[in-house]
């Protein structure tokens, strides 16, 4: 009783120390199996496990599947899951639609240039609020971190004003520009460089190395973790985009559509091709689902760190 | 480290050359970001608290009126049912995400390295899908005739319903797609939370005899009191908010039963002549969900993040 009595005492002040990143990974410590729960608890564990799943993934799966089947087919009752004949035809019909795929292309190589732009701008930002002296810090460090906390509507209707009076309307940069400086990721890469140490930087700067070395050839090589986060929640954040690009770029059948606004003015303008709008909407949704795929490691210890901590 | 070598007296002075010691660099480093910064956000919303004090259109010279918009706004029946509209959701959306989440926290801790990391990359998944995707899929499964909810509701003897087309359920129906893309982040952040509890304090709660049910109501909940606080917050402060939803689902229909706050001031936007109302209604919901949003990083992110 009495050891246990210490154990929790003491154990506070440990785990504070410990928290770090780095330290003995927590699943190392954790035994097989819920600990105190019979034979049936652990059935149950797993059926819920199986019921988040097919919870999570069935409605996506179920669009890939129809997009394989014949418009009738797609809703239908009573229902079946895969079709009765696998209609190749509607892939091959949306690829065809040469409005389809420039839509892709313009919202790839948009959430490309978006990304790249986030990066370079946030991080810049990240860098000096971590490392340098300057006047007004905390002022502007304040305002930055304020602009994390304003609802998107408040700030939607007048950004279109904006740009409008800016002459931005219909252009790229209009898509590109206004979201990529953003309070959060400058948070989030500041968190990140505050945690290098600085023992290498006082060498070089010593050594005569001026910030911006120091910045190019010592912060960002070791930035690629928090860069990847980053990068992908701003692509993410380009490519799934509807209502700015739908404000913003008004001409109808511009180059410059994109991805999800191209979905939802053939959902309303083809309503009745259900197996061509759900292949369309496959093969829109591959792309993050790829690129979540191949960092998935990256992006769910991120969360990890920006949680709360 | 300068401090040191320098005498006491002119100490002040020194302190204040380190200070600023990096201007030009900094400023050059912070220019973009915060040239950006400045006219894409936080000009938009100054200008936002002026033109909400005017009569304002695209056409006209505009007249100071005072108060006037955010009076209509407060007075207008609309606004007030859309906000409850909004809770609604919230309420519905929001405890189904913590619920879900918790549980589905607890599911990770208990099986083995490889399930767990495909759990939580399954339930991360509709999470990056775009809200224009998930209405497409979640439309077609409300379809009235012969969609996929009400075929399978038929083997439990209940009447084909017109989800989306019935001001009854529409609301409703939107949930369903609204926890099905919050549960990815909620849930990892849970699962963050729930594995930082020392694994000690439950096997001296299994010594003294505690269940599953003791170590989950006095440790797991208890200890997770900031976690579940912060996530209560901020998926009220998002669900409050959605309008991507509704806008492509149902376009608010029908009679306005899925018009959430949002979507009230975007849909007056875009088809008022004066936009002095929709501006009004959103710098309310700024002052509400933004002071919201600030106290609760403040109480839990606490000092680290403005220590600049």
């Amino acid at each position: 009783m009495g050891a246990t009595g210490q154990a929790l005492r003491e154990d506070p002040a440990q785990e504070i120390t410990a928290t770090e990143m780095g330290k003995v990974p927590r699943w190392r410590r954790r035994s097989r199996g819920p600990r105190g729960v019979g034979p049936t608890g652990r059935a149950l564990t797993y059926l819920f496990g199986l019921f988040i799943i097919l919870l999570s993934l069935f409605p996506l799966a179920w669009m890939a599947i129809s997009g394989f089947k014949a418009r009738q087919e797609v809703v239908r009752s009573p229902f079946q899951f895969f079709p009765e004949v696998w209609y190749v035809q509607n892939y091959i019909d949306i690829l065809q639609d040469p409005a389809f795929v420039r839509a892709l292309l313009v919202s790839f190589g948009g959430a490309l240039l978006f990304a790249l732009l986030s990066l370079t701008v946030n991080s810049m930002a990240a860098y000096a609020f971590a490392r340098l002296e300057f006047a007004f810090k905390r002022v502007i460090w304040t305002i930055a971190l304020m602009t994390m906390f304003i609802p998107h509507m408040a700030i939607l209707l007048t950004s279109y004003i904006v740009v409008t009076r800016l002459g931005m309307l219909n252009t790229l940069w209009v898509l590109i520009l206004p979201a990529a400086a953003s309070g959060l990721h400058m948070f989030f890469i500041r968190q990140f460089y505050l945690g290098i140490p600085t023992a290498i930087e006082e060498a070089a700067l010593v050594d005569g190395a001026t910030r911006w070395q120091i910045f190019t050839k010592i912060f960002l090589p070791q930035s690629k973790p928090v860069f990847v986060v980053v990068g992908i929640t701003s692509f993410l954040t380009f490519w799934n985009g509807y209502v700015w690009p739908l404000m913003t770029i008004t001409e109808p059948g511009s180059s410059l559509t994109l991805i999800q606004p191209y979905l939802a003015i053939f959902r309303s303008e083809r309503s009745v091709e259900y197996g061509m709008l759900l292949a369309g909407s496959t093969l829109a949704a591959m792309p993050v689902v790829i690129l979540f795929l191949i960092f998935q490691r990256h992006i769910i210890s991120g969360i990890r760190i920006s949680g709360i901590k | 480290m300068a401090t040191t070598t320098a005498a006491k007296a002119p100490a002040k002075a020194v302190r204040r050359k380190t200070k600023n010691r990096d201007n030009k660099i900094a400023f050059l480093m912070l220019a973009p970001g915060l040239t950006l910064l400045s006219v894409f956000v936080i000009w938009p919303l100054i200008y936002a608290w002026g033109v909400s004090f005017y009569t304002w259109s695209f056409y006209e010279d505009s007249i100071y009126v005072g108060l006037r918009n955010f009076r209509l706004v407060l007075n207008d029946p609309n606004f007030a049912a859309s906000i409850i509209r909004g809770l609604v959701y919230t309420v519905i959306v929001v405890p189904a995400i913590l619920t879900i989440a918790f549980i589905f926290a607890n599911v990770v801790k208990s099986v083995g390295r490889s399930a767990a990391t495909f759990l939580k990359v399954s339930i991360y998944i509709p999470t990056i899908i775009s809200g224009v995707i998930a209405s497409i899929i979640f439309v077609l499964i409300y379809e009235f005739r012969q969609g996929l909810l009400n075929w399978l509701l038929g083997f439990f003897g209940i009447a084909d319903k017109p989800w989306l087309g019935s001001a009854d359920t529409a609301l409703y129906a939107l949930t369903v797609p609204g926890v099905w893309m919050g549960l990815g982040l909620a849930s990892l952040i849970m699962l963050a939370g729930l594995l930082d509890i020392p694994e000690d304090y439950y096997e001296a709660a299994e010594i003294d005899g505690a269940g599953w049910f003791g170590k989950t109501f006095f440790i797991t909940i208890p200890l997770m009191k900031n976690i579940i606080l912060f996530l209560l917050v901020t998926g009220f402060v998002a669900s409050i908010q959605q309008f991507e939803l509704p806008l492509v689902m149902t376009q608010g229909g029908p009679t306005r039963s899925t018009q959430l706050p949002n979507l009230l001031i975007f849909q007056r936007f875009t088809t008022d002549l004066y936009v002095g109302y929709s501006i009004a209604g959103a710098l309310l919901l700024l002052v509400v969900l933004g002071g919201l949003s600030a106290v609760i990083f403040k109480l839990i992110s606490s000092e680290k993040a403005v220590d600049a």
